[in-house]
């Protein structure tokens, strides 16, 4: 597809995926895709740098946790309005990322030693925000309900739907971004082969130094708006390790290193959730179900369930031609 | 061929008798419609997740009531429309809890009642009070949970402030008829909000009962091994034990300590999530003398008595989770009996104005002041020969505490 194609598509689905909240049937149905879409974007954050750059990371929620608190402490200790409170979260993230990936690549940290080394920094930072005074340790804190758009808080779910759409959608650009960039191909020749991507020359400290940046900056944005959708943050919604190990499931199920993978990872996730959820009577028969799916999807789909549509659109083409 | 003709055709007795049931299947919704509709509540707990147990024993409380009530010919009021559970699972998480009151609210229910966890009632009740929802929250101890203004949250149970004020009055009230002799704690508790908010509390009164404070200890949930955390006891030296923390870390720490001998004066725990029955029958050496200061029915109470025995003769066992929902469930019934109406509104006016005196917990009749039950009061329990008895307040007593407790060897 040239580059006119995949925007009209992808501005064609955005339309229609603004539309969806007037066909659901249900505020139930508007929560449960707008949770679909902002673990898809959660998701995305991570693809960014586990996906495209290969820095597999096992704490993530050291980002998500970040933007949580920054905006929250700002918005609630400070008086911060919480929308300039998300930039600020934000950029928190990104500085964070920063100066993980700068600590950590400076050392020379790869592959599961980068991996263990950011579960030990989201452990540190869960422990900080158990003991800090300013983050009010375990007790956590309480924004005060005042639904009103200029305090980033909604009585209809819809728009936390439409703010989950747009940075969906925000994510997905960066990504396809990454996909078609030089900096994008940077990241995958490290991805590749770290040693011979410094022997191409390219600045590989540089280059996942940022990558790490701008991804926690977005998982940050996430934080931010998981504190204002449900008004309360502790070290363990913050900093809890369920968080990352979602992050990185929904880009692995779906296809880590696509633009989409986390989106259709996020997406039969929270409806394989959804479901088996419903199935009530069973105590605990909805995470075995849910398990055993996760279970065959790993052991059978290895390139996530994209690489399922890309086989068949290959063996099409190979058909065709 | 005839006679074939003459076995299809029908008799006139199968025309009478299909005629019979074709009237009785086009006026049965005639019959339907004479009778009230269903009431739904929803149970929303984590029947799945690090507090399973609780969760589900808090649902089978709330399941038992709603059976009561519609034994007992339903809401009499409402012509007699019967109470239907929608249930729901937190699975320990806020947006799961979030979600099922979603979906709770698409299926009509007229009240929630819930959810264990205080991070987890903070965010749902938040949820409710959006589609103004009467929310009774059973078990959730935090404070917070009813100092924010929601007019949809009513709790009949005290929360951690007045436990920790009249734990406080207990202890001190059990060391002073004992001489005195225990003059330094050490409080363990667990990370989140419950047992962080109880602990600073405990800190800040336990000098007032002359009893100085060596260490506060936090732990995780879920916390594997707690030996380091028994060793860390032992060097310090306390003459008593404050422990606030969940089923799981509660049993295993009273455990460990057990199994490493740490001798102490005495383990007092405020709203030890695992000091109930099934602790004291499990593990009987381990639970002997231990205390807690945490939500008890009225012993004397036959209501109670009766209903111990029937929730025994299920094969599990009377823990407070069940009472506490129980109870829940009960004072919705009572305030829809009043309010005559599943509408909303008209039962959160009377839930607000409730003074409902039928329950078999020690409060008295309810009176909520923004949505907190002045008269709810928990009770100083002990283990004793593997039983549990009420050692405090004199009034409920049922037996006299053992302090301090024997030591090792």
């Amino acid at each position: 597809m040239n580059a006119r194609r995949i925007v009209a598509v992808f501005g064609a689905a955005l339309v229609a995926a603004f539309a969806l909240p007037f066909v659901l049937p249900s505020n139930y149905a508007v929560n449960v895709a707008a949770m679909i879409l902002f673990t898809a974007f959660l998701g995305q954050s991570w693809n960014i740098a586990g996906g495209f750059a290969g820095q597999t990371s096992f704490g993530h929620v050291v980002f998500f946790g970040t933007g949580a608190y920054a905006s929250t402490i700002l918005q609630v200790a400070w008086g911060w309005n919480p929308w300039l409170g998300w930039i600020a979260a934000a950029l928190a993230g990104g500085v964070v990322g920063l100066a993980i990936g700068a600590l950590a690549f400076r050392a020379g940290l790869r592959g599961s030693y980068f991996a263990l080394v950011t579960l030990a920094f989201a452990e540190v930072f869960r422990i900080l925000a158990n003991s800090a005074e300013f983050t009010r340790g375990g007790l956590g804190i309480l924004i005060p309900s005042d639904p009103r758009a200029a305090n980033l808080q909604f009585k209809d779910p819809v728009w936390f739907y439409w703010i989950a759409l747009a940075l969906l959608a925000l994510s997905l650009a960066v990504a396809a971004w990454l996909k078609r960039s030089r900096f994008g191909a940077q990241l995958a020749a490290i991805r590749e082969n770290e040693d011979a991507a410094r022997a191409l020359g390219i600045d590989v400290f540089r280059a996942k130094t940022i990558c790490l940046g701008i991804s926690g900056a977005m998982a940050a944005a996430g934080g931010t708006f998981y504190a204002q959708k449900y008004l309360y943050v502790d070290p363990s919604i913050a900093y809890g390790v369920e968080k990352s190990v979602e992050m990185l499931l929904v880009s692995m199920i779906g296809g880590a290193g696509t633009v989409f993978g986390p989106l259709v990872g996020a997406a039969v996730l929270g409806g394989v959730g959804e479901i088996t959820r419903s199935f009530a009577a069973g105590q605990g028969l909805s995470l075995v179900v849910y398990g055993a799916i996760l279970v065959a999807i790993v052991a059978w789909l290895p390139d996530g369930l994209i690489g399922v549509f890309a086989r068949r659109g290959g063996a099409r083409r190979g058909r065709d031609a | 061929m005839s006679r074939n003709r003459h076995a299809l055709a029908p008799s006139r007795r199968q025309i009478v008798v299909t005629g019979a049931t074709l009237a009785g299947a086009l006026a049965a919704p005639r019959i339907g419609g004479a009778q009230a509709r269903p009431v739904r509540i929803g149970l929303l707990h984590p029947v799945t997740g690090f507090v399973a147990y609780s969760g589900a024993q808090s649902r089978l409380g709330g399941q038992i009531a709603i059976d009561e009530v519609n034994a007992a010919g339903g809401i009499r009021s409402m012509g007699g429309a019967k109470l239907e559970a929608i249930l729901g699972d937190t699975q320990a998480k806020v947006e799961i809890g979030v979600a099922e009151v979603e979906k709770m609210n698409e299926a009509g229910v007229a009240a929630i009642v819930g959810c264990f966890q205080s991070a987890i009632v903070l965010a749902t009740t938040q949820a409710a009070a959006k589609y103004g929802i009467p929310y009774a929250v059973d078990v959730g101890a935090s404070d917070l949970i009813t100092s924010r203004g929601l007019k949809n949250v009513f709790r009949l149970k005290p929360g951690f402030g007045k436990c920790v004020d009249e734990a406080i009055k207990a202890l001190g009230g059990i060391n002073g008829a004992a001489g005195g002799i225990a003059k330094s704690a050490v409080i363990v508790h667990e990370s989140s909000e419950f047992g962080t908010g109880t602990a600073k509390l405990l800190a800040d009164r336990l000098p007032g009962i002359n009893v100085e404070v060596k260490e506060v200890i936090k732990h995780d949930n879920p916390t594997r091994n707690f030996d380091n955390v028994a060793l860390r006891i032992r060097s310090l030296k306390p003459d008593v034990l404050m422990m606030s923390n969940y089923q799981n870390e509660y049993v295993l720490l009273a455990r460990t300590l057990h199994q490493q001998k740490v001798d102490l004066a005495g383990m007092f725990s405020v709203l030890g999530g695992g000091f109930n029955y099934k602790f004291a029958k499990d593990l009987p050496d381990v639970a002997e003398h231990m205390m807690d200061y945490n939500h008890w029915f009225a012993p004397t109470n036959p209501k109670a008595q009766a209903m111990k025995k029937k929730v025994e003769a299920m094969g599990t066992l009377f823990t407070f989770e069940v009472y506490l929902a129980y109870n829940a469930v009960k004072l919705i019934a009572d305030a829809l009996e009043r309010a005559g109406s599943a509408d909303k509104e008209k039962l959160t006016a009377a839930l607000a104005a409730s003074t409902w005196s039928d329950h078999f917990m020690p409060y008295g009749a309810t009176r909520f002041v923004d949505g907190q039950n002045q008269g709810g009061e928990a009770a100083a329990l002990q283990v004793q020969k593997g039983d549990i008895e009420v050692v405090y307040p004199a009034q409920f007593a049922s037996a006299k505490p053992v302090f301090p407790k024997p030591k090792f060897g």
